[in-house]
């Protein structure tokens, strides 16, 4: 049989985002993969130098659609940095509450993925509802429910609610006793077992050769987590563990989602605890908002998100706005790389898992 | 800035010669180096632990009418950066691939090829990757003007609504 | 984890669960407290300065002109209009809101199949006239945009200061004017406000930028004498700036003050670099006060030959004579007077029109004349006893003082006690000065100051005159009249006043009324009286002075400042009053009166 070429996206079921993969096929195995970005390309970078930079906060948690978060901690982050500002305490804390809950979000959300290409639709149904329950704790706490645009370069916008204390355990203890039936449904389906495993596998030398970070390289065996490695916020001040695996198939991926949510939902019980009074921002630059600078520097700031290492690259010349800002989005070594180099071998079937639980997210490879 | 970061710098300015270093945090160090020490310099770091290259980004000096490409290093051993940043000019721009060391350096220059117009030498493929049927100069250039373009490729919008009309109607300062 | 075959049947659980969704529209949700839905905008306290239009991330906000709204000042008559199209629901526009105007609701859906339904001016009804619209996000102290507070200006100690005439506010450093450039938001309203208006927002921003160059010319643009008014000026620009309306006004004038003072003198012209072509025909200028310096200085620029006649000995009027010297030292005068005089303006000293110089004898030599003369003379109370040799005129008091502190007159007779009566700046000149003198004298302070307003608030002078006059040591007695002057032995012992009720009656017009049973003796030696001045017109020929028309002792004139004789042109106290800035706006637009005279007349 000859080669068939076929656009895998943007428009498909196993999709997630608007991203496209031309594949060349020979009867269902993939004989070789380009991967086509672009769908989604905002120019954010290109944005973000022509507005101040405050006003950049509305705009950079839209790079990243599932975890918006962790693009205003980088930005905050990097600002901070070039400045030398010292955040509050009780900010800090504050962002790591908003950063797990985001990660619990986005686990679940992709639980809901992976449902897609394996036909399990019951996962999605749950997936997005218990998400929202997130979601509504999101909106309690930041006025909004997707970008929450809260967390801004000295701190953060607001004081948390009252209550919202209370309404952040409740929820933690709903997703905790929800978890079961997340391991029924998907874990320990036999289905789902022959279905993943191994699958879409990566090795360990692959892995760090094509500079996979994130539960990509933890299904691997090694352990690397920004928020042990180089821990930022006061991720050092909380218990924590890196669940690893060492099988490098997507089963092993969607394990380690489901043990990190465990984690993250320990984390947040620690920083309601640990958590202080007092301010919650600080001004990082004189003036209004519309004259705020940050002085001349360079800075890297990056976080673990959910499928990775997330940068941000910020350079200042000492002017009202960002001279320039570079997203490294998580996605981009197996998004790009990946694809073309892992792809290929593997069967039409298993490209989607490939694309879902490696965690391949458009928006943030296209900006 | 660590000790072992202080120590590793020693070694690279014993090999390449002196540059120019600023710290940025105790963890994170920028370093400018001529263009042709680049490479080696990569290299020497990346067999020194700093393997996982988090970013290849240019910037736009239109003033200085230069370049500036950077090349952040991560080690996962300590959690230590080096960004390594090298000046090239800006008209024919042109510089080698890094390919061989990051297999993923290939889209990365891809992109910068595509965004600022950087020949990397060495990388085959220089097809734009994200932009389709771009006619422009490359976008991320500082003489590059997104508003103007957007304004000549796409029609502006007439809105004929009488918001205040409506508004003052609202307020019952005037009859609907 | 171990595979199972039934495990995924645990899910059959959930099938008699109610569903987690609600129906919608049927059922409806409740956004939380600090939702970001739409806007409300309440318009009695927005004051259009366009702020939030500025701040917004996606341009979805423009100012949109209410031609219903009545202009006034601190006001522009606009109001926001939103693209729900583009908006991004931050909140920025509420967080950045000059007066707290504008919050968010807690609605979360607005559906239309048509783009134009998504453009509104938010009023206090929100989007969807609703009465009481349920607030979501609104602006609090964390998430608040602007600075509110303003960079306190360093000034000398009263204790210190009282002991000299040192200037004692001491002007922003480069970080402090940068800083508090920096809170401006460039709405432009004080520039409405301002009688010259300057081109305020411009000219900070070029401080905030640390372009100096760019903010001097600016400021010459408008206003020749912005030495003297850093200094002096009555700011009404930070009365209505749009900060104030929920905190500290920028300094406007502490920023102009910054700017002249860190340009090198020398330098000026370079910047400036004025270009006029010269022109033949020669102006005359009676008075160099404020409208008489400013006419010139606008038409040495376009080009005209222009001559000042002073009548004293230096050029400057009120700004020499009669603000002390610890609020304009001669040093700051000298640099506006240098600049004029460098663009090729002469200025004739000592030569007073109607005595030297007949005016008509200057109408003969000159294409129109501008006469800004002031109001030199006192105004008396008239009490009994007012025509005693102690008790005396505000303004030539003043001008003794200023002359003795250059070294160019004796040592005034200095009071050991003295009572003021007058409540308006220039009583505070008095006051302070003396106040000055007593303590290099005698070591104490010992100054009275009376008026008939009731209170700080009433009284007209500036309350951080009050203020810093307190500090310095003189007492207040607001709400009193005088009724005369106690006199012993030709001596006087002090002055007797009675309580005053009431000012002004209920149509606004000065009416005082007083309580002749509630009295008070306030004990001096000297009295000064500084109840307000009046002009001088005995320079005027009969036969102009019959052309001309006055208002309540002012000269009536046009826009242009040109009175009913068509060469006539005048300006300053005599025209409209009551300050500096004022002053510099009649002479520019004297000054394009004059051209535009001066053109017609050439092409008729």
């Amino acid at each position: 049989m000859g080669e068939v070429k076929l656009f895998f996206g943007p428009n498909h079921p196993g999709m997630h985002g608007n991203f496209s993969v031309h594949l060349y096929v020979e009867g269902d195995t993939v004989v070789k993969a380009k991967p086509l970005p672009g769908f989604l390309h905002r120019g954010f970078e290109k944005l973000m130098e022509r507005r101040t930079w405050f006003q950049n906060v509305a705009l950079i948690p839209r790079i990243c659609v599932p975890e918006p978060d962790i693009n205003e901690v980088c930005y905050s982050m990097a600002i901070e940095k070039i400045a030398k500002i010292d955040v509050p305490e009780r900010a800090q804390w504050i962002r790591m509450i908003v950063l797990e809950l985001a990660r619990i979000a986005n686990h679940l959300w992709s639980f809901a993925g992976i449902g897609g290409p394996l036909g399990l639709y019951t996962g999605p149904f749950w997936g997005v509802a218990d998400r929202d329950r997130i979601l509504d704790i999101f909106e309690q706490l930041t006025g909004a429910r997707i970008y929450h645009m809260y967390i801004i370069p000295g701190g953060v916008r607001k004081e948390m609610p009252s209550k919202i204390q209370d309404m952040i355990s409740q929820t933690l203890d709903y997703i905790e006793s929800r978890l079961p039936d997340y391991e029924n449904l998907i874990l320990r389906n036999r289905i789902v077992q022959t279905r993943l495993k191994g699958i879409a596998l990566l090795d360990r030398e692959s892995a760090l050769t094509m500079g996979v970070t994130g539960i990509g390289l933890r299904a691997t065996g090694v352990p690397y987590d920004l928020r042990k490695v180089d821990p930022y916020l006061y991720y050092n001040y909380v218990d924590f563990e890196v669940p690893t695996a060492t099988e490098g198939d997507a089963y092993s991926r969607i394990k380690l989602k489901y043990l990190e949510i465990k984690q993250s939902i320990r984390i947040i019980r620690q920083v309601l605890e640990k958590m202080p009074e007092g301010p919650i921002n600080t001004k990082f630059s004189d003036g209004n908002a519309l004259r705020y600078r940050v002085p001349k520097g360079y800075a890297y700031v990056h976080v673990e998100a959910t499928r990775g290492e997330y940068g941000y690259f910020v350079v200042s010349n000492g002017e009202d706005k960002p001279y320039r800002v570079t997203v490294r989005g998580a996605s981009y070594p197996q998004g790009l790389y990946g694809i073309e180099k892992y792809l290929p071998g593997t069967r039409i079937e298993d490209v989607p898992i490939w694309l879902d639980t490696m965690g391949v997210c458009a928006p943030e490879i296209d900006r | 800035m660590m000790n072992s970061m202080n120590d590793l710098l020693e070694e690279l300015k014993k090999l390449f010669g002196n540059f120019e270093v600023q710290e940025i945090d105790e963890r994170e160090v920028k370093i400018d180096v001529e263009s042709d020490k680049v490479v080696g310099i990569l290299t020497t770091l990346k067999s020194k632990g700093y393997s996982h290259l988090s970013l290849l980004t240019c910037v736009d000096w239109i003033n200085e009418n230069k370049f500036e490409l950077i090349y952040i290093l991560y080690s996962w051993q300590n959690g230590c950066k080096f960004i390594v940043a090298t000046w090239i000019e800006r008209k024919n721009p042109k510089f080698v691939t890094v390919m061989n060391l990051w297999p993923v350096a290939r889209f990365y220059e891809r992109e910068i090829h595509e965004f600022f117009g950087v020949e990397f030498e060495g990388n085959d493929d220089m097809k734009p990757l994200i932009l389709e049927l771009w006619d422009d100069i490359p976008p991320l250039r500082k003489d590059f003007d997104p508003l103007e373009y957007s304004k000549k490729k796409f029609p502006g919008r007439q809105y004929d609504k009488d918001v205040i009309q409506e508004a003052l109607i609202f307020r019952g300062d005037k009859n609907g | 984890m171990e595979k199972s075959f039934f495990a995924p049947v645990k899910a059959w659980k959930f099938l008699f669960e109610k569903p987690v969704t609600i129906k919608v529209p049927k059922e409806k949700r409740k956004a939380s407290e600090r939702y970001r839905g739409f806007h409300i905008n309440d318009w009695d306290k927005c004051i259009g300065c366009g702020t939030c239009s500025k701040v917004c991330p996606t341009d979805a906000i423009q100012m949109v002109e209410v031609p219903v709204l009545e202009k006034k000042f601190g006001e522009k008559p606009q109001r926001p209009s939103i693209d729900y199209g583009r908006c991004s629901f931050c909140a920025m526009c509420v967080d950045i809101c000059t007066t707290g105007s504008l919050q968010m609701t807690r609605e979360y859906v607005h559906l239309s199949s048509q783009p134009e339904a998504f453009i509104f001016v938010p009023t206090e009804k929100g989007i969807k006239n609703v009465e009481n619209v349920e607030i979501g996000w609104i602006k609090d102290e964390d998430s608040e945009l602007l600075e509110l507070e303003r960079v306190e200006m360093e000034m000398i100690e009263a204790e210190e200061r009282v002991k000299s005439f040192i200037e004692y506010v001491k002007g922003y450093s480069k970080e402090q004017a940068i800083h508090e450039a920096a809170r401006c938001v460039e709405c432009g309203i004080c520039t409405d406000r301002c009688p010259e208006h300057m081109d305020i927002p411009e000219y900070i921003k070029s401080i905030w930028l640390d372009d100096l160059e760019e903010g001097l010319r600016w400021l010459y643009k408008t206003n020749p004498l912005s030495s003297v008014c850093g200094r002096v000026c009555t700011h009404r620009c930070e009365e209505v700036c749009a900060i104030s309306n929920r905190g500290e006004a920028v300094a406007i004038r502490w920023l102009k003050r910054y700017i002249v003072d860190n340009v090198p003198s020398e330098d000026y012209m370079k910047i400036l670099n004025f270009n006029p072509k010269p022109k033949e025909e020669r102006i005359a200028i009676v008075g160099s006060g404020p409208a008489g310096l400013s006419a010139a200085y606008f038409l040495a620029t376009m080009g005209y030959k222009v001559d000042i006649f002073e009548s004293l000995a230096k050029p400057g009027g009120v700004m020499r004579y009669g603000i002390p010297r610890y609020r304009l030292p001669d040093e700051a005068l000298d640099k506006d007077i240098a600049l004029i005089q460098a663009l090729g303006v002469r200025i004739f000293t000592n030569t007073t029109i109607g005595k030297d110089i007949k005016l008509e004898e200057l109408k003969e030599k000159y294409d129109a004349i501008f006469v800004s003369t002031g109001f030199t003379l006192g105004r008396s109370t008239g009490v009994p006893g007012t025509d005693h040799p102690k008790v005396v005129q505000a303004l030539p008091l003043l001008k003794d003082i200023r002359d003795y502190l250059r070294g160019e007159a004796p040592k005034p007779e200095i009071p050991e006690t003295l009572v003021v009566i007058g409540g308006g700046n220039v009583a505070m000149d008095v006051a302070r000065s003396v106040a000055r003198l007593q303590k290099m004298e005698y070591g104490k302070v010992n100054v009275k100051l009376a008026c008939l307003e009731r209170n700080f608030e009433e009284m007209p002078a500036d309350m951080e005159e009050i203020i810093e006059g307190k500090e310095e040591g003189v007492e207040f007695y607001p709400g009193w009249g005088p009724i005369r002057i106690m006199i012993e032995k030709d001596e006087i012992k002090g002055v007797e006043f009675q309580k005053c009720l009431e000012v002004f009656d209920s149509d606004g017009k000065f009416n005082p009324k007083f309580d002749a049973n509630n009295k008070m003796i306030l004990q001096g030696d000297m009295v000064v009286e500084a109840i307000g001045q009046a002009p001088d017109y005995s320079y005027l020929p009969e036969e102009i002075k019959s052309k001309l028309q006055f208002i309540r002792g002012r000269i009536l004139t046009n826009e242009y400042r040109q009175t009913d004789i068509p060469w006539l042109f005048a300006g300053g106290d005599i025209v409209n009053g009551p300050d500096i800035i004022h002053g510099v706006a009649d002479g520019y637009w004297a000054a394009r009166g004059i051209d535009d005279y001066l053109s017609s007349k050439e092409r008729s």
